[in-house]
């Protein structure tokens, strides 16, 4: 059952195998297949589901299609669920990844419900504009018994108060990693981010590919909201990053974290499951530290939502329902490294003895200084100052 | 083409939307061109034209050589040994220069062993690299050309030139150069403009340094969903290899015609 993983981690260095996952920019598809079993092979106690081991709480509806589409970001699921869903219900699944939400709702709105797939997994922040196009299908909430199963706060978000139309997927947060042997001050804030940036650790600093999540640095370090319409803070956050910033940047990456533990970077800001990847594999983790900034930082959650003119909607919900299973979505949690939501998780992963919990699971304290930020009119300023940015730091 | 240009008069109304074009204007034109910008267009042509000279010095030695030196037979090993990588998928041979370059990696292990270099090797995302990469991945667009019109030159023409006294370095001036300078221009062509607009060299290797402007278009159609800036880039960046290309080519024709009239004003003296 291990033997698949090690082989694929010798086809490809691991660097490159999570240079393909969420959000990332190229084409994922066939590297990403290849590098699939990887996080398998680093969590020990990671087991395959068997169709056998599915809750029995999952009724099969019926009839459902041969075929499931979903569109997905690369290396979202753990191959073998894919695997043990098709052999229990018998759909066929067939994977297409996308690399932003910008890019997957470009694709819907264009097709006006001829998109082909069934699935898509959008960050809660742009579920409402979506739910407003017409891009996303009603659930039948019948045919999802295992919507019990998740975190009562996880339900209800602000975008989808009734989730009627998205489900929680998985969350994290946003913070930031660092080389102890370079970075010699303690770091807490991000504040001590841009500083260090600034100085000892200038020309080694990697952002996030992602053009909010860029300008929130200094929204952040600044105590401003993320997701700030005012317009001067706007145009302070461009002058900052355009001027005394993008110089400093060695490169944009979306997962630095194991390139950071190999050197590649000294200060890298990350989310928390590629920060755990990092120190996963990496030969000496006391090395490097994560910090969960203060004195704001992100809370970032994608759902599982039905694509408008889904041609499987039976299929779809099944899928859903399938993982949202707590053992299913246990098994998922392990492979992506961050939480699904799922009642039981956190006992689960200590009696599993999973290393680093503190990067999966965060307290109520930790939880209160992160906001999810919204979609607004500053969206198209973001990007243009993200793409200044990048033009500068070139 | 003509979407590409229509489109760079338009605008990206929301979110939602990668274009629209009920209202015209020159607006992305303004903030293509802008300084930020127009950094990322100038450091793309110096590393295309780098790029394309560092082609020809490397690709012409080797096209001649093997056209001239290797024996008929063994010529097809050598094609097949430039030809195999090409046929490689793009993106792969790209990546594989990251496994090479990686600061603990082959050339790092190399260079530590030949004590030519100790620390770290920080080439990984930066100009430097994208420089390399580019070379590498043009190389054969360059050879390939030269090789043909060096190979269907007559061997003769040579021997004729030394048999009427000129040197090596004169008969390669005077007679191989102008006789395959067909080829060496569509070895040109076919390294600068592709080269201009790739976007994988430099994304994989180029990290936050090594950008270059076909990376930026890319970003502007994929990621930021900004077709109308997208396309305007695009058309700044085809006007700008345009004008490169015009602005050598012109060079090359007036240079022609100055040698051919002193040429001229030689052979009339002699006369």
């Amino acid at each position: 059952m291990k033997e698949a993983p090690k082989i694929t981690r010798i086809l490809a260095s691991e660097e490159f195998t999570h240079r393909f996952s969420r959000r990332t920019i190229l084409l994922g598809s066939a590297v990403g297949v290849i590098s699939g079993g990887l996080l398998l092979a680093g969590c020990s106690t990671s087991k395959s589901p068997k169709a056998g081991e599915l809750s029995s709480a999952a009724p099969k509806p019926s009839p459902i299609e041969s075929k499931l589409n979903m569109y997905n970001w690369a290396q979202y699921d753990d191959p073998n669920l894919v695997t043990a869903f098709t052999s229990a219900f018998g759909p066929a699944v067939q994977i297409d990844v996308y690399s932003s939400n910008e890019e997957m709702i470009a694709k819907l709105s264009a097709a006006k419900g001829t998109s082909g797939y069934d699935l898509v997994i959008p960050s809660g922040t742009y579920i409402p504009q979506m739910i407003k196009n017409g891009l996303l299908e009603k659930f039948d909430k019948t045919q999802l018994p295992n919507l019990a199963k998740v975190e009562l706060a996880l339900l209800g978000r602000s975008w989808d108060p009734t989730n009627d139309y998205s489900i929680c997927k998985d969350w994290g947060t946003t913070g930031y990693m660092y080389d102890t042997k370079v970075i010699k001050r303690p770091m807490l804030t991000w504040q001590d981010f841009i500083d260090a940036a600034q100085h000892e650790a200038s020309g080694k600093v990697s952002v996030l590919d992602s053009p909010p999540e860029v300008a929130a640095i200094y929204f952040w370090a600044k105590g401003f909201y993320w997701a700030t319409e005012v317009q001067a803070e706007l145009d302070a956050a461009e002058k900052f990053l355009v001027n005394d910033f993008a110089s400093h940047i060695k490169a944009f990456d979306s997962y630095p974290g194991i390139k950071l533990a190999q050197g590649g970077y000294a200060l890298s800001e990350l989310w928390n499951g590629d920060a755990r990847q990092g120190l996963l594999a990496s030969k000496n983790p006391e090395r490097y530290k994560w910090v969960l900034p203060t004195p704001r930082t992100e809370l970032w959650m994608d759902n599982w939502a039905i694509a408008a003119g889904a041609k499987n909607p039976v299929a779809a919900h099944a899928w859903i329902n399938f993982i949202l299973d707590p053992v299913n979505a246990f098994t998922d949690m392990q492979y992506t490294g961050y939480n699904t939501g799922s009642m039981g998780n956190e006992e689960k992963a200590k009696t599993a003895k999973l290393e680093y919990l503190d990067l999966i699971f965060f307290t109520p304290a930790q939880i209160a200084t992160m906001d999810t930020g919204e979609i607004n009119s500053a969206q198209s300023r973001l990007v243009e100052m993200y793409s200044k940015t990048k033009a500068k730091a070139g | 083409m003509l979407w590409i240009l229509f489109y760079s008069f338009g605008y990206k109304p929301d979110l939602y939307h990668s274009i629209a074009t009920d209202r015209l204007s020159l607006g992305q034109y303004k903030l293509a061109a802008s300084n930020t910008f127009f950094q990322t267009f100038m450091g793309t042509l110096r590393i295309s034209l780098t790029g394309t000279a560092l082609c020809f010095l490397i690709g012409f030695p080797f096209a001649y050589w093997l056209s001239v030196r290797v024996p008929p037979s063994r010529r097809p090993i050598f094609l097949a040994l430039i030809l195999i990588p090409f046929w490689t998928n793009f993106l792969v041979r790209t990546i594989g220069w990251r496994i090479l370059l990686a600061p603990s990696g082959i050339f790092a292990g190399v260079l530590h062993f030949l004590g030519l270099h100790s620390t770290a090797l920080e080439v990984l995302d930066t100009r430097g690299a994208v420089q390399l990469g580019v070379v590498y991945n043009y190389l054969p667009l360059m050879i390939l050309p030269l090789y043909v019109a060096l190979d269907r030159l007559d061997p003769g023409l040579r021997e004729a030139s030394k048999d009427l006294g000129a040197g090596r370095v004169r008969t390669l001036f005077k007679v191989t150069i102008p006789l395959v300078s067909p080829g060496i221009i569509a070895g040109l062509l076919l390294v600068f403009i592709p080269l201009s607009g790739d976007f994988i060299t430099a994304t994989v290797l180029g990290g936050a340094k090594g950008n270059m402007a076909g990376r930026m278009i890319y970003d502007q159609f994929l990621i930021a969903q900004n077709w109308a800036l997208g396309s305007a880039m695009a058309v700044v960046l085809i006007l700008l290899i345009a004008a490169v290309v015009l602005f050598f080519g012109s060079i090359a024709i007036i240079g022609r015609h100055i040698i051919r009239y002193r040429r001229r004003v030689e052979l009339a003296i002699a006369l």
